[in-house]
C-alpha cells in the first residue's frame, strides 16, 4: 500500500526536475540566436549551395569575433544549424520543418534558387517563422508569404538594363533569340526577355525552352541559327550554359551579342570553356567591383571581398556569396534594431529596414524582394569577367561578341 | 528533315552508344543492372580531367590508362562485393550496386566538389554535306563503334570471351566444364567498367560534367539498352544511334521539350510490342 505514495512522490520529483531542466533549457536558449539553414551541399545545386555555406561561415566567424549579436543591452551567441538537403525539394521541406520543430530555431534562411526557396518559404509561413532567401525571383515572392524576405532585387530590372545598354553599345541589334531552361528562375528570365524585347524594337526570332535534364541542345541551336539573330540570349545554370556555349561552337553559331544568365558570373564557366567563354555577357545582382561602406560586421564591399578570398584561398566572391552573407547581415541588423529575438518584432524590423550594407542597399518591398537598384553588366574579356556597366564602376567598354 | 538534323542525331546517338555499351554487356551477360555505371563514366571523366591538369595529357592519350584503371576497379568490386550475392534475384544486386553507387557518388562530391568542369579543349569541327559537326562527337561515335567491335571480337574469338558466353548461357554447365565462374563474372564487370571509363574520358571534352550527371548517364544507358535489346553485342550501338536520331528528329519537329519524351515513348512501345528490343535475343528481355 505504501508503494503508491512513494511512486507518486518519485513522479512528482521527476516532473519537478524535468520542469526545472526545461526552464533552464529555455533560459540558456534565450541567450542564443538560433538560425536554421537547409543547404544544397550535394546534388545539382551543390556548387551554389557550398558557396552559400562558405559565406555563412565567414559571417559567423565575424559575428563570433565581435562577441555575438547585440540584443538590447546583451550580447547573444549565434548558433547556425545547417543540413544538407541534397538538392531534393521534398527533403528541403522536411528539413525546414525539422529545424523549426525539433531544433527550435528562431529564424530560417532559404536554400539557393527560386524553386527550393518557394518550398521552404511555404513551410516557414505555416509556422510563422521569418525566412530570408538568398536567391529568389518574382514567382516566389508573389505567393503572398508574409515571412519571406529576399536579398536579390527583381529580375525584370536585369533585362531592362541589358536591353538599353547593349542597344547603345552595339548599334543595329534588331533580332534576338531566347533559349531558357524550363525551371523557375531561368524560365522567368527567358520569358521576361521575350516579353520585353518587342517594346524595345527587337524582333524575337526564336523563343524556346529546354528540359531540366537536357544533355543536348543541337535542335534548339540549329533553329536559332536559322533565325540569324543579332543577340543570342540563354538562361540556365552553369552546367547547361557551358554545354550550350560548347554546342554553339560545334555548329559555328555566333552573333554580335551572346548573353548567358548567369553563367559568366561563375569562375567554373570560364574554366570549363576556356577561349569559348570570351565575349559572353551577363547581368548580375552584385559584383565585388562595387564599393559600399557600411556599419555591418563586414564594414565594406572590399572587406567582404578580402574575407572570402582569404577563406577560399584565392577564389573571388560572386553574387551567391554576397547575397548569402547579406541575408544573415539583414537578419542580424533586424534583430539588433528590434532589440529582441521575438519573431514578430524581428519581422517588423525587416519590413521597415532601409540600410546600406557591404552588399549594397537593402530595403524590402511589400512582397519581400529587395528593391531595384543599379545592376552591373559584365562581359568576359581576356579570360576574366569585367564590369561594363554602370559607369561608376565600369572596367571596360562592351565589345561585340562576333562581327556579322 | 534536313541533313544537319539527321547528322546531329547520328553523332548524338554515337555518344549514347558510347555511354551504354558497357552497361549493356553487364546487364546482358551477368544479369546485373549496374547502377554504378553512370558514376564509372563520371569517374573516367574526372580522371581524364586531372590527367590533363597534372600532366597535360590529351584525353585520347590518357584513355587507355583510364580504361585500364576502371577495369581494375570494376574487377575488384565484382570479385570482392557483388560476387557474394550474384546468384540472388536481380533486385538484390540492383540494391547492392545502388548502395555502392551512393558511396562512389558521394565520395566524388566530397573529393571533386559538385562544381561542373570540362576539359576546355577544342577539337574543331568539319563540314559534311552542308552540315557542321564537332569532331569530338564524331570521335565518340568512332569510339562506340570500336568498343563494340572489340567486344564482339573478344566474345567471339578469345577463350575468355567464350567462357563469358558460356557462363551466360548456363552457369552450372560452364562450371562443370572447368570455367571459373566468379573469375569470369569479375572480368565481365571489369570490362563493363573499362568501357565506362573509356567513354568518360571522352565525355570530359564533350560535356560539362559533375557528379550530379551520373543519374542522367545511367538513365540514357537504360533506355538505349531497352531500345537496342539485350544479349546482342551491337544492340547498344544500334539502340544508341536510334535514340539519338529519335531525339534529334523529335527536337526539330516538335521541340526540345518533347524530344526526351519521344525517347521514352519509343522505349515503352518497344516494351509492349517487342520486348526484346531492336536486336535483342529472346530470353534476355
Amino acid at each position: 500500500m505504501q508503494a503508491v505514495p512513494i511512486g507518486l512522490k518519485r513522479i512528482a520529483m521527476s516532473l519537478g526536475a524535468a520542469l526545472l531542466a526545461i526552464g533552464m533549457g529555455a533560459e540558456s536558449h534565450a541567450e542564443t540566436v538560433r538560425i536554421g539553414a537547409p543547404l544544397a551541399l550535394s546534388g545539382a545545386l551543390a556548387s551554389s549551395g557550398t558557396k552559400q555555406a562558405l559565406a555563412y561561415e565567414v559571417w559567423l566567424e565575424k559575428v563570433k569575433a565581435a562577441g555575438g549579436i547585440k540584443v538590447g543591452d546583451k550580447m547573444y551567441d549565434v548558433e547556425l544549424i545547417t543540413y544538407d538537403y541534397q538538392t531534393d525539394g521534398k527533403k528541403a521541406a522536411q528539413l525546414a520543418e525539422k529545424l523549426i520543430v525539433d531544433d527550435k530555431v528562431d529564424f530560417l534562411t532559404a536554400p539557393f534558387g527560386s524553386g527550393h526557396t518557394k518550398i521552404t518559404a511555404g513551410v516557414a509561413e505555416r509556422y510563422n517563422v521569418p525566412i530570408i532567401a538568398v536567391a529568389s525571383s518574382e514567382p516566389v515572392h508573389d505567393q503572398g508569404y508574409t515571412n519571406l524576405f529576399g536579398t536579390l532585387a527583381p529580375s525584370g530590372g536585369l533585362i531592362d538594363v541589358m536591353i538599353a545598354e547593349f542597344q547603345k553599345a552595339i548599334p543595329g541589334v534588331k533580332r534576338v533569340a531566347v533559349l531558357g531552361r524550363e525551371d523557375v528562375f531561368p524560365n522567368l528570365m527567358a520569358k521576361l526577355m521575350a516579353d520585353k524585347a518587342p517594346a524595345a524594337g527587337l524582333e524575337v526570332v526564336y523563343a524556346g525552352t529546354y528540359p531540366i535534364d537536357a544533355i543536348d541542345h543541337s535542335s534548339s541551336l540549329a533553329a536559332i541559327k536559322a533565325g540569324a539573330p543579332d543577340w543570342i540570349y540563354v538562361t540556365g545554370y552553369s552546367q547547361d550554359l557551358i554545354l550550350v556555349r560548347k554546342q554553339m561552337a560545334d555548329i559555328g553559331l555566333e552573333a554580335p551579342i551572346v548573353t548567358m544568365i548567369t553563367g559568366p558570373v561563375y569562375r567554373e564557366f570560364i574554366d570549363a570553356l576556356g577561349p569559348l567563354a570570351e565575349g559572353v555577357t551577363s547581368a548580375t545582382w552584385w559584383h565585388w567591383g562595387t564599393d559600399y561602406q557600411s556599419t555591418d560586421v563586414f564594414g565594406s564591399t572590399k572587406a567582404f571581398y578580402d574575407a572570402i578570398v582569404a577563406k577560399t584561398g584565392g577564389a573571388e566572391p560572386d553574387y551567391v556569396h554576397a547575397s548569402s552573407a547579406a541575408a544573415l547581415v539583414a537578419l542580424q541588423m533586424a534583430i539588433e534594431s528590434a532589440g529582441s529575438i521575438d519573431r514578430d518584432k524581428v519581422r517588423a524590423a525587416l519590413r521597415s529596414m532601409d540600410a546600406v550594407t557591404f552588399y549594397g542597399p537593402i530595403k524590402f518591398r511589400s512582397d519581400g524582394m529587395n528593391s531595384a537598384r543599379a545592376y552591373p553588366l559584365i562581359q568576359i574579356q581576356g579570360g576574366a569577367p569585367v564590369i561594363v556597366f554602370p559607369e561608376a564602376v565600369k572596367q571596360a567598354d562592351i565589345k561585340a561578341f562576333a562581327g556579322k | 528533315m534536313d541533313v544537319q538534323t539527321l547528322l546531329n542525331g547520328l553523332v548524338l546517338g554515337g555518344l549514347y552508344a558510347c555511354i551504354a555499351v558497357g552497361f549493356s554487356l553487364v546487364w546482358g551477360v551477368l544479369n546485373i543492372i549496374n547502377m554504378l555505371h553512370g558514376s564509372f563514366i563520371i569517374l573516367g571523366a574526372y580522371l581524364a580531367f586531372f590527367a590533363h591538369a597534372a600532366f597535360g595529357a590529351h584525353p585520347f592519350l590518357s584513355l587507355p590508362f583510364i580504361a585500364a584503371a576502371l577495369f581494375g576497379l570494376g574487377y575488384v568490386i565484382q570479385r570482392g562485393v557483388i560476387n557474394r550475392v550474384v546468384s540472388s534475384p536481380v533486385l538484390i544486386t540492383l540494391v547492392l550496386t545502388f548502395g555502392l553507387d551512393m558511396i562512389l557518388y558521394n565520395a566524388m562530391v566530397l573529393g571533386f566538389s559538385a562544381t561542373p568542369r570540362r576539359l576546355a579543349l577544342d577539337m574543331g569541327r568539319i563540314d559534311i554535306l552542308g552540315a557542321t559537326l564537332p569532331l569530338d562527337r564524331i570521335a565518340a561515335m568512332a569510339l562506340a563503334v570500336a568498343l563494340t567491335a572489340m567486344l564482339f571480337q573478344v566474345l567471339r574469338g578469345s577463350r575468355i570471351g567464350r567462357a563469358i558466353v558460356a557462363v551466360r548461357m548456363d552457369r552450372d554447365a560452364a562450371a562443370l566444364m572447368g570455367v571459373r565462374v566468379p573469375q569470369i563474372y569479375a572480368i565481365t564487370f571489369g570490362i563493363g567498367a573499362c568501357m565506362a571509363g573509356a567513354a568518360g574520358s571522352l565525355m570530359s571534352v564533350v560535356f560539362p560534367f559533375s557528379p550530379a550527371m551520373t543519374g542522367l548517364f545511367l538513365g540514357k544507358a537504360f533506355i538505349v539498352c531497352v531500345i537496342g535489346g539485350l544479349g546482342s553485342v551491337p544492340g547498344a550501338l544500334v539502340g544508341g544511334l536510334a535514340l539519338g536520331l529519335i531525339e534529334s528528329m523529335a527536337g526539330a519537329l516538335i521541340g526540345p521539350q518533347e524530344a526526351v519524351l519521344a525517347g521514352f515513348v519509343v522505349m515503352l512501345a518497344l516494351l509492349i510490342f517487342k520486348p526484346t528490343g531492336l536486336l535483342g535475343k529472346a530470353g534476355y528481355e
